[in-house]
């Protein structure tokens, strides 16, 4: 219905249109890793040209430095130091015999978090990945997806000590070798395959809809690959819902369109609608239409988000909890972990928040975790980016910045306190 | 245009100098001071490096350095010449290093400059938006390097590097600013730089 042969006139001469706006002069194919044809316009945004993004720090972050006494928590709640000392910390998975495997970007690092007498020890496990955040736990394995290599290492919790040569299984997973928005967020579904995002290879410009800006599921192998969704800009974090079994995905908006966004998303495919198309590069947010790349109707057949997630906010990971120590109105709501801005004058984000999903299959955003954003000062603290639910229902936070996670639990199955 | 006629020749003389080193085997940490004087062989005593396509450190911020020994030594941005003398550096040893580059000041390298050149590389930077990052006055910040008074022949082979995307460890936004750009458009952007 969208494909119409007017609108792919259209999208044909737009095509050429923005590759000779963007690339007078280019005689040479792009590189690896970038669409030609991006068509990002910091001028033109009418936002201040010098935002740029904020730097991770490699280094640790001494222990009495991490800002744990900064975080605020709905009453009942409270926040611990879970584990230091891992610079870039970002996703985070748990092997059945409760090692958790933490994943980084730039670093390019994967770590070991165990427990001994109730103190973390925290070991770098792989080291000199490019931007391994794609982790996932099954059977035992670890999967290490980096951006050039999906990799599998077998028992990987009986060699922590010398983890030895993984399976290789780039190969056979394919996927696109471009480096922008290509960190991967990977995780297995309810039905057993392995889902994994491939973004745009830009800020804003024309996708390659058979290549980019998806969400896609394999086999365990690599082989009989499926779209799932289609038209996402970039999601880093899913999770599925725990009755419903429907896919959520955050997905990040793109940049310099303004300070006040387009917002981020929360989506959700419908059950009866995977391969659906949510709209990049046509159409963001709740029916925006982009402001440089323009088709009629642009947001012609595009699901809606369940829930904006705010501007520039950086929703990352995505965690639906399903345990028993938070109240129950906590179950099977969606936490989000929101990186914060950078390409926004007023920061925005740096928290956690809380999606409830609503009978009509949208939801509603609550704040749960603040207190790392000094609005009065537009300064942050932190960087929280992932989450992972432990056995006894806490609910840990990876701070990225300062290279730590917050323990979250609440007081009713902590120790009670005799007021 | 002359200057974009020097051939990419990637750290050759960086690595025959590496060799003129010994490197302690199995050193536990490293006295800041020596290796100070073995960073300044090549880069400049002062940081300021005279050394054909080594770059120079003094006045990089001290983020910038941090960073980007961290990539060198864990093979993020594997540098052949660099890894004898980063591979057994410590974060402290790190942090040290990098204070110490950042706190000197930067220099011109005394290579000649087209002004010609300059100028036009001037109005594209412009264009290209590069003090966004790099500052007004290109003295870097954060993770974004100094590009003033850097060396000209490295600043040339660098750019080249990021546009052909052969410079790992990087963000892609350096490659996605460069692209398309022809080899006297590097070489205008880096006379320009350099002179600031």
């Amino acid at each position: 219905m969208i494909a119409t042969s007017t609108t792919r006139g259209v999208l044909l001469a737009s095509l050429a249109g923005s590759a000779l706006a963007v690339l007078p002069a280019m005689a040479q194919q792009a590189p690896p890793g970038f669409s030609p044809l991006d068509q990002s316009n910091p001028r033109a945004s009418q936002q201040d040209v010098n935002l740029r993004p904020h730097a991770t720090p490699p280094t640790v972050t001494a222990p009495d430095q991490v800002p744990v006494d900064k975080l605020k928590l709905p009453a009942g709640f409270k926040a611990e130091v879970f584990s230091h000392g891992h610079p870039g910390a970002r996703t985070m998975v748990r092997g059945p015999k409760g090692t958790i495997f933490m994943g980084t970007r730039q670093l390019g690092r994967v770590y070991a978090i165990t427990d001994r007498d109730g103190k973390r020890e925290v070991k770098t496990l792989l080291q000199g990945l490019t931007q391994p955040n794609g982790l996932v736990m099954k059977d035992g394995a670890l999967y290490v997806l980096a951006i050039n290599k999906v990799l599998r290492y077998d028992n990987i919790e009986d060699r922590l000590d010398n983890v030895g040569d993984p399976i290789d299984l780039t190969d056979k997973f394919n996927l696109p070798p471009d480096i922008h928005h290509n960190w991967k967020y990977a995780d297995f579904g309810p039905d057993g395959k392995l889902y994994i995002q491939i973004g745009a290879n830009c800020n804003i410009c024309e996708i390659n809809p058979g290549v980019h800006g998806q969400i896609r599921r394999y086999n365990a192998d690599g082989s009989g690959m499926e779209i799932v969704a289609r038209g996402v800009r970039n999601t880093v974090g899913f999770d599925w819902h725990p009755q419903t079994k429907e896919l959520w995905f955050t997905d990040n908006g793109r940049d310099w369109a303004g300070n006040a966004g387009p917002e981020d998303e929360l989506n959700r495919i419908p059950k009866d609608m995977e391969g659906a198309n949510f709209g990049f590069p046509y159409c963001h947010a709740n029916g925006i239409p982009d402001i440089d790349i323009k088709r009629p109707h642009p947001c012609a057949g595009v699901v809606m988000p369940a829930a904006l997630t705010g501007p520039h906010s950086a929703g990352l990971g995505i965690k639906f909890y399903t345990g028993s120590m938070f109240p129950q109105e906590y179950r099977d709501v969606a936490f989000i972990a929101r990186r914060g801005s950078w390409n926004r004058e007023q920061k925005f984000g740096y928290d956690v928040v809380v999606a409830r999903p609503q009978a009509d299959g949208t939801a509603k955003i609550e704040p749960f975790m603040t207190g790392l954003l000094d609005e009065a000062k537009n300064e942050f603290y932190g960087r929280p980016v992932y989450l992972l639910q432990m056995p006894d229902g806490a609910l840990l936070v990876s701070d990225e910045q300062n290279g730590a996670t917050y323990r979250i639990s609440h007081s009713s199955s902590d120790r009670p306190r005799v007021q | 245009m002359m200057v974009a006629a020097v051939p990419w020749r990637p750290l050759v003389l960086g690595l025959a100098a590496a060799l003129f080193f010994t490197i302690p085997a199995g050193a536990q940490g490293v006295d800041v001071a020596q290796r100070v004087e073995q960073c300044g062989t090549c880069h400049g005593e002062d940081g300021n490096s005279r050394m054909e396509k080594i770059p120079s450190l003094a006045g990089q911020p001290e983020f910038f350095i941090v960073n980007q020994l961290f990539l060198m030594r864990e093979k993020v941005r594997p540098v052949e010449a660099m890894t004898p003398f980063v591979k057994d550096l410590k974060d402290e040893d790190i942090i040290a290093l990098a204070k110490h580059f950042a706190a000197l000041p930067a220099k011109p390298s005394g290579e000649k400059l087209d002004p010609a050149l300059a100028e036009r590389g001037g109005t594209l930077a412009g264009s290209l938006r590069c003090v966004s990052c790099h500052l007004p006055d290109l003295s870097g910040t954060q993770q974004m390097p100094r590009l003033a008074k850097q060396r000209l022949d490295y600043t040339i082979d660098a750019l080249k590097a990021y546009r052909d995307d052969k410079r790992p460890g990087a963000d892609s936004i350096m490659t996605a600013v460069l692209l398309g750009l022809s080899d006297s458009d590097l070489a205008a952007l880096a006379h320009y730089a350099t002179s600031r």
